[in-house]
Order: C-alpha cells, then structure tokens, then sequence
C-alpha cells in the first residue's frame, strides 16, 4: 500500500509563544519547531503499516515556509521513503494549502492520504476536509488505526466511550487522531540517512496553484490572563467555620458553586 | 631431600609437565582467539598508574579487602598470598624434579618457615570456604561443583605438601646436623608421626601426588572460573583509565554504521575478558538496588551471560568471520527490560574485587536498543525528545529556564562577563519547583561569601547526562557541543554545580569533546568557603539530627564522600547520622540515576522505597536526610511520602541547611 501523510511544521509544544508585536501573530525568533503532533501520529500510523509489510511505501509532504524542510527530515529519519517541500509563505491559507496538496496527491497517487486531525497551533482542522473535497475522494476522521482488506481500508475511529469501525475503498483521505504506539524515535543510521536525503523542492505556481486572497483573516491575538496566586484558607481549629467560608468564596468569588 | 626423580622419573616428570603445559597452552590460545572477536580498543595508556593498580588490586588484594566481606577477604588474600608464596616452591619443586635447577631462597629455612605457615592458613580457608558454600549457603553464589573441585584440589596441594615437607624431615632427623636445623614449626610437629625408615617412602608418594595434582590444576584451571587468577592481573591492569564517572565516547558518530553492542563482537577484547575474569562471586549482585528491589537486572548475570554467549558462539565465529546470522545473539532483543533496569549507581563496579566494568556493558546494550532501534521505552523517548525540543528532560519551556533567579540579583553572564564562577544550574534546579529552593541556596551562599559568579539563564540546556546514560550517545554529543561553545563563548574558566550529574559530565565527560573546565560541586566549595571563613554560619535555629544520604555521582562515581559530611558536621545545631552501612561506598542509590527518573517502574519495589525503609531502619532519631543532589532530593520526597512519614522526616539538600544559618548582616 502506498501512503502520503502531509505535515505541517508548528512551534513545539514545549515553546512558550509570544504574541508578536503586530498583535495578531506570533514572535517566531529563537522558537523550536517541531512535526504538529496529530501529523506524527499519522506518520507512525502509517509506519507500522511498513513495519508490517516493507513493500509499504510511506511519503511526507507539507507546504510551508524553508524551515519546514527540518519536520520533513524528521519524518525521513523515522522511516518515511520520501518527502517533498512545497514552498509557500506561513500567510498562504488553508484552502490555496489543500489545493498545493491536492496537486502532490494527484501526481503521486497513493492508496491512503494522511493528515492529523488539526495542526496544533491553530487547530483549524481545515485543510484535511478540503483536501478530500478538492480530490473528490471520501474522507474519515478521528482515525486511532488502519488496517487494509479486500477492496479498500478498515478504518477505526475514536467515539465517546469506544470506536466505530468503518470501511472504505482506496483512496481515502485519513484524518489521524492517535496511533497505537507513541510516534517512534528516529535510530541514529535513520536520522544520518535522513541528512543525506534529497528533498525535491516545488512552488505553488509549479502546482499550478495561485494564493488567492485570505477568506479569513487573524484580528487580534492575545496571551491568556496571568494567573492570579491562590488564596490560602488558615485553618485555626474550627473546621466548620472554616468550610463556611470556603463555601462563601466559592460561590461569591470564585462563583463555581 | 632431593627430589624422587632419579633416572626414568626425571623424563616421566618432563613428559607429564610438557603435556600440562601444551594443554594449558591450548586451551588458553582458544581463549585468547575468541577474545580477538571483540572490538579493539585501546587500554594502554598511563602504565604507571596500571603497575600501580597491579600492586594494589591483584598483590594487594585492595578490592577484596571491603565492607562487609572483610572475613571473605582476608580468607581469599590468605588463599591467593599463600598461591602465590607455593607458586614459587612449585616451581621449584619442578625445575629441580627435571633437571636439578634449584629456585632461590627455596633452601631457606626462612622459606621453610613460610610455606609451612601458609600451607595451614590455606588450609584453614579452605575448610571455611568449604563450610560457607554447604552451610552457610550465601545468597546469590553460584553453588557449582566447580567450587567443590577447585577447593579440594587446594586441600589436596596443601596436604601433600604438609606431608612430604613431614617425611623429609622424618627421614632425615638423625643425619649428622639436622637437629640443630630450624624446622619449619607444622611439618616439624609432625614428623614424629613417620618413621625414620617409611620417610623416603612417603615422601616419594605425597611429592609425586603433589607434583601431578599442580599439572592437573593447571589443565583443568582455564575451563573453569578459577582462570581470574590468570585473568585478573591483565584485566586489572587493563582497567579502564577513564574517570569512573564517564562513559567511553563513541568518536566520528557521524561517520559510523553501527552503535553500540547487540552481539559479542560488538563488545571490545576488554568487556570480553571480564568476562573470563569473573569469580562468580556475586558482590556486585550483592550490592544491586534494582536487584534488591525485585527487578530481573542481576549485573552478574549481564558479565557471564556475555561470556557464555562468548563460549558458545565464539567458535563459530573464528571458522566464518562474516557469519552474521550465526549470532542471534541479542540478549538485547530478548531482555531489554534488565538492562533498564540500571541506574548506573555503580554499586557493582564498586564492589567488583577484580575491576570489571559492568556499566558499560549495559550502557553498549542500550546504545544499541536506543541508537540501532530506536527502542528505548515510550517514557524514554519522551525525555529524549524533551531534551532535544526543549533543552530539558521535562519539557517544560526553553526561555523559562532561567526565571527562579528572577528577582534574586542574580546576573547572567550576559551581564556579568567577568565573573569568577558560572554557576550551571542544571534542569531540575531550573525548573523544578523543590529543587529550585536548592539553586536559590546556593544563591544565597554564594552571594554571603562574596564569590563572584553568573548564570547562563535560558543560554544554558540539560548537560546530556539523561541522554548518554539512556544510550543516546549522539543526542548526548549535540547537548554537550552546544554546552561547550556557550562556555567557551562566555570565556568560562571555573563551573560550579549543585547537581552530581551536571558535575559528573562537565568534569568528566565534557574533555572527550574538547570542553576543559575547572568544575566543582557546591559541597566542596562550601566546605572550602567555611574554611577559609568567608562565610560565617549562626546558631538560632532549634538543634536537629541529619542522616546523609551519599548521593552516587557524588561518592561512587567521583569519590566525594567526606567534604558534604564536614559541611553538615559544621553547620551549628546539626548532629549528622549515617544510614549504616548502606552508606559511603556502599551508599543505596535513590532509583533516579542512568535516566531512571524519567521511566516507569513498574517491577518490584520501588528503589527509592526501599531506601526511605533503609533510613527509617537506622533509627538515628533523624528529623531531616540531606543529599546534594536533586534527583536524590526528588525520589527522596517521593519515598517519605509514600511511605507516609513525611511529617517525621524531611529531606534537604545539605545547601539548605547552610543556607537557613548564614548570618544575616
């Protein structure tokens, strides 16, 4: 089975971001960027599969700014066969970004198309959907595992409380939830072939895409309220008097009861 | 007497000797070749130290010299002086059963003299070996009968020889002289009991009997574990040189295939002799927290594992040197579970009488399942990706590492460029909020003092430490680079840390790669501050009783045992305890070392449990255990808290005590 996961590259998790000094973007200088996590499930989602079967073919793509080029080693050094690099400003919207992927999908043509669910740093959850509309194939979301029968894929989704399992005929587009195993760490021969790698380099007019202009635009962003300290209750014997107060700070203050 | 080899017998004695000797022979060149298999590596350097190590460990028996096995040390000392004063005697008895050569001082009567006395005390240890493998029944020894073997053929080379020395003096005690002649005070005694007439008899008997027993020794020793006292005087003195603190580098990492080891050849000639030198003893089992604690690691096993492995495939691999597939080998695909097991606390290292180096081999084990597989556990990995993501184990932001000095007056070396000391705070002073009260300490001290020191804030990232010990040499070297050219940028001469591990790796692991630093931890420091009465400590503060808990990286692995102790004994009201005799050397590791902090324990107990029962066992009457170590500090929490005695018991870092009575002026 032939796979292509699209990736977006996002500030890491461990980064505390700043708010920029337009007020409706983030401070980029001196952050980590790392694979959006949702997107590194669905690459070791399709990794077990080549575990299972080495004739699995494992492609990554992601559109994005030079910098990407990094998240698209990362997934060679874990194991994927292939990446490519769509260059493309951080300003280029969701819908123009599923259509530069739908341009890679169509010259590839794989089985499964991957994405996470949503990219974690504005957790739109856009470009998957669009993608699979561009395309004109099926789409299925909240997937935790995949597993390929006759005719189309097996397709497990995460419900309150469960999970439904559907069917579908290739090719499908695949919105990843969870893999089974937490995403795998590159071995150091993976990550040394990985440098070595060549990663192939288009542009949205090679794709034949033109951005057209933003359908939604960021207004205004803002850290969330500092923390305020707690406040301490001394507890000098009378206990009952004590809960009393804490019940009166709870529902006057704090106004949760 | 002259030896019962006149004629014929003098050839039969040739023959029998050259015959042991070609199998003798034999059977060690096949070790030998198999040792070849390892990878090579080079052991050479600073000889005089290695000669030195010779005197100490192997002449000296140094190392099996140690608590609690001081009974069990001087036996085998008495055993192994005594081999090797009846080694020369055999010798001799060999030279000059061939061909009359005689061997200097063997016609002694100061010789005599010697040999007799040992000859007994030999004796006597052998019976007490004897009694401890069928009676006493130690825990954790291999009771092969092997050992019966090995014990009876010594009995038997001491009886015979008490024997004919006996026979000698009986058949010669009425010739003209012989009375006036010291005997050697056993064999003397007796003499009375043989004839004048069966003398020669028996002494031609137990001679012979003796004589053939030694080649039979010889013959049989390279099979058996008893070959240490072969191996052992190259195994010490190919010791390694490195700082016990510090793993080996794996040099050009960018440039190799294939990182640490999964099967015999990967491991070096050296590793494989240890192999060949263990005793089976089962010290370094003995002293093991994770084995103690109910894991399945045993450090033994891991050393003869290896070698049986060694045994048994080796020779397949000398027929097809590219026999790949003949070596499934992998107790590192089969067992990673012991080999995570360890936290590195190099209590086995510590307790090994003849110096095998039983955490490299699991860290080249690792190095293999975390570099070659990316097979480290999930929370492994985790703290893997933490430290490559955000400069720390715990993943929590890069540009926050510095915010526990906020407000403190503390200057970055940004804004303090010339300051004496950086002070590397390292990722659980940074960031943990326990640990952060330490670094604050220290602050504070440093500050009273007047010693001239800077941090580097958020410039400053985790020193690899978690990494390397987890096998991930590489991500350790991109830590340790990075490291090196912020302190080389800062022109950083002198580094203090409150951390062991900070302090272990910068002072030991960091001049692998160039990054040359005088580095000391704060205890030292501050044992040197009171000294030179730079700070000042009051009273005030209500008297209390303070165990110690040695922290590994801090005694074990670099022998600092004695300066935290001076400190807590200096500071006013402080009454030190000691958690004996799991302490010093034979400190108890808190579970958190080699990367331990960041897994699941999930087998057994946990260790750090253990060591807060250990604590409470002493009874001291101790309000507070002081360690100087974060990770300690962490577990030590933990543990108290488990164990529900947090309200009776606190643990402290010893800087806070000193801390709590600087004097304010």
């Amino acid at each position: 089975m032939k796979f292509l996961v699209c990736l977006k590259q996002v500030p890491d998790s461990t980064v505390r971001v700043k708010v920029a000094a337009d007020g409706k973007s983030i401070a980029t200088d001196g952050i980590t960027w790392s694979i959006s996590p949702y997107d590194e499930y669905a690459i070791e989602l399709a990794l077990e599969h080549k575990d299972g079967d080495p004739s699995t073919t494992v492609s990554v793509v992601t559109v994005g700014p030079a910098r990407s080029r990094d998240a698209l080693r990362q997934a060679l050094a874990m194991g994927c066969d292939d990446a490519t690099l769509v260059t493309a400003a951080d300003t280029v919207g969701g819908l123009d970004v599923a259509k530069a992927l739908a341009a890679v999908v169509k010259e590839a043509k794989p089985d499964v198309v991957l994405c996470g669910k949503q990219a974690s740093d504005d957790d739109q959850g856009l470009v998957g959907p669009a993608l699979a509309e561009a395309l004109g194939w099926p789409h299925v979301g909240m997937l935790t595992k995949i597993a390929a029968v006759a005719d189309g894929v097996e397709l497990w989704r995460e419900i309150e409380g469960g999970h439904e399992v559907w069917t579908a005929p290739t090719p499908v587009v695949g919105l990843v939830h969870k893999s089974a195993k937490e995403p795998r760490y590159p071995s150091l021969p993976g990550i040394m072939k990985a440098k070595k790698k060549e990663i192939p380099e288009k542009d949205l007019a090679a794709l034949g895409v033109t951005p057209g202009a933003p359908r939604a635009e960021v207004v205004a962003m803002e850290p969330p309220p500092q923390r305020g300290g707690g406040k301490i209750l001394k507890a000098d014997g009378d206990v009952k008097a004590l809960a009393a107060e804490l019940a009166r700070l709870l529902h006057e203050e704090a106004k949760v009861l | 007497m002259s030896p019962p080899t006149q004629g014929i017998w003098a050839i039969v004695l040739l023959v029998l000797t050259i015959a042991a000797a070609a199998v003798f022979g034999y059977r060690v060149l096949g070790l030998y070749r198999l040792l070849r298999l390892g990878r090579d590596e080079s052991r050479v350097d600073q000889p005089w130290r290695r000669l030195r190590d010779e005197i100490v460990v192997y002449l000296g028996q140094r190392k099996l010299l140690k608590r609690p096995y001081y009974i069990r040390g001087v036996g085998h000392a008495l055993i192994f002086w005594g081999f090797l004063v009846i080694t020369w005697g055999s010798a001799d008895l060999l030279l000059r059963g061939i061909v009359g050569w005689q061997l200097p001082f063997t016609d002694t009567a100061a010789y005599a003299w010697i040999l007799d006395v040992f000859a007994v005390a030999v004796l006597v240890s052998v019976v007490v070996a004897v009694f401890r493998r069928a009676v006493l029944r130690p825990p954790r020894m291999h009771r092969v009968p092997e050992g019966y073997v090995i014990l009876t053929l010594i009995g038997f080379l001491m009886l015979t020889l008490l024997v004919f020395e006996s026979a000698a003096i009986a058949a010669t005690r009425d010739e003209l002289g012989q009375l006036l002649r010291v005997f050697p005070p056993v064999a003397a005694a007796l003499a009375p009991l043989i004839s004048t007439a069966a003398g020669p008899a028996i002494f031609a008997g137990a001679w012979w009997a003796h004589v053939v027993t030694i080649l039979a020794f010889a013959v049989y020793l390279p099979r058996t574990k008893h070959l240490h006292i072969v191996t052992t005087l190259p195994n010490v003195f190919f010791r390694s040189s490195r700082p016990r603190g510090a793993l080996q580098l794996i040099d050009d990492i960018e440039n190799k295939e294939t990182f640490g080891a999964a099967n015999v050849r990967d491991f070096s000639w050296k590793q494989l002799l240890d192999g060949y030198t263990c005793t089976e003893c089962g010290r370094c089992s003995d002293n093991c927290p994770a084995l103690a604690t109910g894991k399945t690691l045993d450090p033994q096993k891991i050393v003869l594992d290896i070698r049986d492995q060694l045994l048994r495939e080796g020779p397949k691999l000398l027929a097809d040197a590219k026999a790949e597939t003949t070596a499934p080998a992998h107790w590192v695909a089969t067992k990673p579970d012991e080999l995570w097991a360890c936290t590195t606390c190099a209590a086995c290292v510590e307790a090994c009488p003849v110096t095998i180096e039983h955490i490299d081999k699991i860290v080249d084990m690792r190095r293999s399942l975390t570099l070659m597989e990316g097979a480290a556990p999930p929370e492994a990995q985790r703290a893997m990706t933490n430290i490559e993501r955000a400069g720390n184990p715990w993943g929590e932001a890069r540009a926050t590492r510095g915010d526990w000095a906020e407000g403190l007056g503390i200057p970055t070396f940004a804004e303090k460029p010339d300051a004496e000391y950086l002070y590397f705070v390292g990722c659980a002073a940074s960031y943990d909020r326990r640990n952060q009260r330490v670094a604050r300490a220290l602050a504070s001290i440093l500050k009273s003092a007047g010693v001239s020191f800077a941090i580097l804030g958020a410039a400053e990232t985790c020193n690899g430490d978690p990494a390397r010990r987890m096998g991930n040499e590489y991500l350790f070297q991109l830590q340790a680079q990075q490291n090196i050219e912020t302190l080389n940028a800062a022109a950083v001469k002198k580094v203090i840390t409150s951390c062991p591990h900070c302090f272990n790796t910068i002072a030991n692991e960091y001049p692998q790669l160039g990054g040359n630093y005088e580095v000391v931890h704060a205890l030292p420091l501050v044992k040197k501050l009171l000294a030179e009465k730079k700070l000042t400590l009051t009273g005030g503060a209500a008297a209390e009783i303070v165990a110690y808990h040695d922290p590994c990286y801090l005694g074990r692995h670099n022998g600092i045992y004695d300066a935290p102790r001076d400190v807590l004994d200096a500071v006013p009201g402080v009454t030190r305890a000691e958690i004996a005799p799991h302490n010093r050397e034979r400190g108890f590791c808190c579970g958190a070392g080699g990367g331990r902090m960041w897994m699941e324990e999930k087998m057994g107990q946990r260790v750090n449990h253990r060591r807060v029962d250990q604590l409470l066992a002493t009874k001291s009457g101790a309000t507070k255990v002081a360690s100087g170590c974060p990770y300690c500090l962490i577990m030590l929490e933990e543990g108290v808290g488990a164990k529900g005695v947090q309200e009776s018991i606190k643990p402290v870092d010893v800087l806070e005590l000193v801390a709590a009575r600087l004097e304010t002026s």
